[in-house]
């Protein structure tokens, strides 16, 4: 399969030459291949969402370099990055960020707003993933008043509507119950089996041993420990 | 453009979601441009009263002065004045002002002469005889006075005498005729015992504009005891005076608009952490800087500007139909013994263009500066929480 990311001896400093100067990422190479899930796993504070950051392009390494899909990524001015981001990825974040006064549409609809696709066509996207997450008689509801394995398929629908090539997702179990989290891994493995690239960071061991994953990448310090498949 | 437009439409939804915030600060601006708007458009409304009046008015008014305070003049200076080059008529006039206490109004009383302006008449006509008198609309109204009524008056000596209504004056000169009772000049000079061969003052016609100047300065120099007051002279005095009210009043509300610059600021720059988040999100989820900064210039335009219309809307009600009654007190100086005065509505969209500008500017950029300071750190901040 051909390579989708690449790491390469990168680092992340924070308030670099301060006294309190944190090494978040400390000389990390990876490689992805497109179409693969994989998990990041390691303790708080190991670099796992640091790297996701970088990843993501929601952030510049401070020395090394991110390629995504061949392309370096990591000095590419602000406007590209955003570009690339709303083009490629589809990010589900911790604390979901949803925006919770306004309907379940709208919120699935935001990555959409700033881009030249008529509003026809984003609702007819946000109508086939609510009805695929079966959320469709949620639409006009506000978020605020959906449950929270609702809020969760809103949140995972918000990162499909850009049908993005890679998922990302920080800790997506962490206030799930176990019954939700197997919902939501379930729904992961099938957008994996329909060939999105899939990065998780977690330390939840249920994840990582989820039949959805393809490999594990263990951290440390900022480092990576080892790799392994589940 | 349809990038912008959707972003505008979520940016309505936005305010739609912050209905009472948006709407407090709406009312507050509105108030404040209203305020101010009202100050301008009456204070350019009386200067352009004063100047269509003044158009109808002689070129030099010639005044007698005794001991600097101005006194009667002697009407044979007519004869001296017509001698000048390039003057035309000259007429002594006989005026004065008449506090009527029963209804505590100030009229001006002035005796018919034979350059007066042709004035348009709401029904009846101009006094012709003794015994009669035509009136403004306003004394009308403050007297509850129709044609043919007898119009009682008190002189200073205490003696009563009456004059028949023969007609009342049209409101396109208001500032001018709405307090205003016309007499027959004998009458006039009777009522205010001005003893005759002498006048209140002589207004002189000069036939070119550009020469008033210099035959003021001859009359001056002709009657040394004289003070020839050109219609320039006139406007200007008008013109001041309106200017530096209108100025005390805009140094006032220019602290409400201060008010409210801080208020908006404080507002702006205290984006809510709410606001923060959302800011934070939008860029995460792959909005960059610039698509922030729409979202948050077209929220701000569609307050400012709504605002701005609003409080022009509502300055305009308040001058030109309802009389401007918070300012006209304070505008019109002494004048709150006036009758009641119809504005004529004049519009300086200079003024309005300015006032947009002094608004709508500062607002924009308090509200977009903060979000444009929040939109540019990284979006990575969102991914831990």
């Amino acid at each position: 399969m051909p390579l989708i990311i690449k790491t390469e001896h990168v680092s992340k400093y924070y308030n670099r030459h301060k006294p309190d100067e944190v090494r978040a990422l400390d000389d990390v190479s990876l490689t992805i291949a497109q179409g693969e899930a994989l998990v990041l796993n390691g303790a708080s504070g190991s670099g796992k969402t640091t790297l996701l950051s970088l990843i993501g392009c929601m952030a510049r390494p401070t020395s090394g370099s991110v390629s995504i899909q061949d392309k370096e990524v990591s000095k590419l001015p602000e406007r590209f990055l955003t570009d690339i981001r709303r083009q490629t990825f589809g990010f589900i974040f911790q604390q979901l960020n949803l925006i919770r006064n306004i309907s379940v549409m709208e919120n699935i609809q935001l990555p959409l707003y700033p881009s030249a696709i008529p509003m026809r066509e984003m609702n007819r996207r946000a109508i086939e993933i609510l009805t695929r997450l079966n959320i469709l008689n949620k639409a006009r509801m506000k978020v605020s008043a959906l449950s929270g394995g609702e809020q969760q398929r809103v949140a995972i629908a918000r990162a499909l509507i850009n049908q993005p090539q890679i998922i990302i997702a920080d800790e997506p179990t962490a206030h799930l119950d176990s019954s939700l989290a197997a919902e939501l891994l379930e729904i992961l493995s099938e957008l994996n089996r329909g060939g999105k690239t899939v990065v998780i960071a977690t330390h939840d061991p249920y994840v990582s041993r989820h039949r959805l994953i393809d490999r594990i990448i263990r951290m440390r310090d900022g480092r990576i420990i080892g790799g392994s498949e589940p | 453009m349809t990038r912008l437009l959707k972003i505008l439409e979520y940016g309505l939804s936005s305010l739609a979601r912050r209905k009472f915030k948006n709407f407090s600060i709406i009312a507050i601006y509105s108030f404040t441009i209203a305020a101010l708007a009202s100050i301008l458009l009456l204070t350019h409304s009386l200067k352009e009263i004063a100047v269509n009046v003044l158009a109808d008015g002689p070129d030099i008014v010639v005044q007698r002065l005794t001991g600097g305070r101005h006194d009667l003049i002697p009407a044979n200076y007519t004869q001296g004045i017509e001698q000048l080059a390039g003057v035309g008529r000259v007429t002594p006039r006989i005026w004065g002002y008449y506090y009527d206490s029963l209804y505590q109004t100030n009229y001006t009383m002035l005796g018919v002469q034979q350059d007066m302006p042709q004035l348009e008449m709401v029904e009846g006509r101009m006094v012709v005889a003794d015994g009669e008198c035509t009136v403004g609309q306003g004394v009308a109204t403050a007297q509850n006075a129709e044609i043919g009524n007898e119009l009682l008056l008190i002189n200073s000596a205490g003696i009563g005498s009456t004059c028949e209504i023969t007609g009342m004056f049209k409101a396109r000169s208001n500032l001018w005729t709405n307090d205003l009772i016309l007499f027959t000049k004998d009458d006039l000079q009777r009522f205010f015992a001005t003893p005759a061969g002498l006048a209140t003052d002589i207004t002189v016609e000069v036939f070119n504009p550009k020469e008033i100047p210099v035959v003021a300065q001859k009359i001056r120099q002709l009657f040394p005891d004289t003070r020839p007051v050109t219609i320039n002279e006139i406007l200007h005095t008008y013109e001041s005076v309106f200017n530096w009210r209108s100025g005390m009043m805009l140094t006032i509300f220019a602290s409400s608009l201060i008010a409210f610059s801080i208020l908006a600021w404080d507002k702006a720059t205290g984006i809510s952490g709410e606001e923060k988040q959302e800011i934070g999100i939008l860029k995460a989820i792959g909005w960059d800087t610039g698509d922030i900064l729409a979202l948050k210039f077209s929220e701000g335009s569609v307050i400012s500007v709504t605002a701005f219309l609003l409080g022009i809307f509502f300055a305009y009600i308040h001058v030109f139909l309802l009389g401007a009654p918070l300012l006209v007190p304070v505008l019109k100086g002494w004048s709150v013994l006036f009758p009641p005065l119809h504005l004529v509505p004049y519009v300086n969209m200079y003024q309005i263009f300015t006032l947009g500008f002094l608004t709508i500017v500062p607002y924009m950029a308090s509200t977009v500066i903060p979000s444009w300071k929040s939109a540019i750190t990284d979006p990575e901040s969102i991914m831990r929480g």
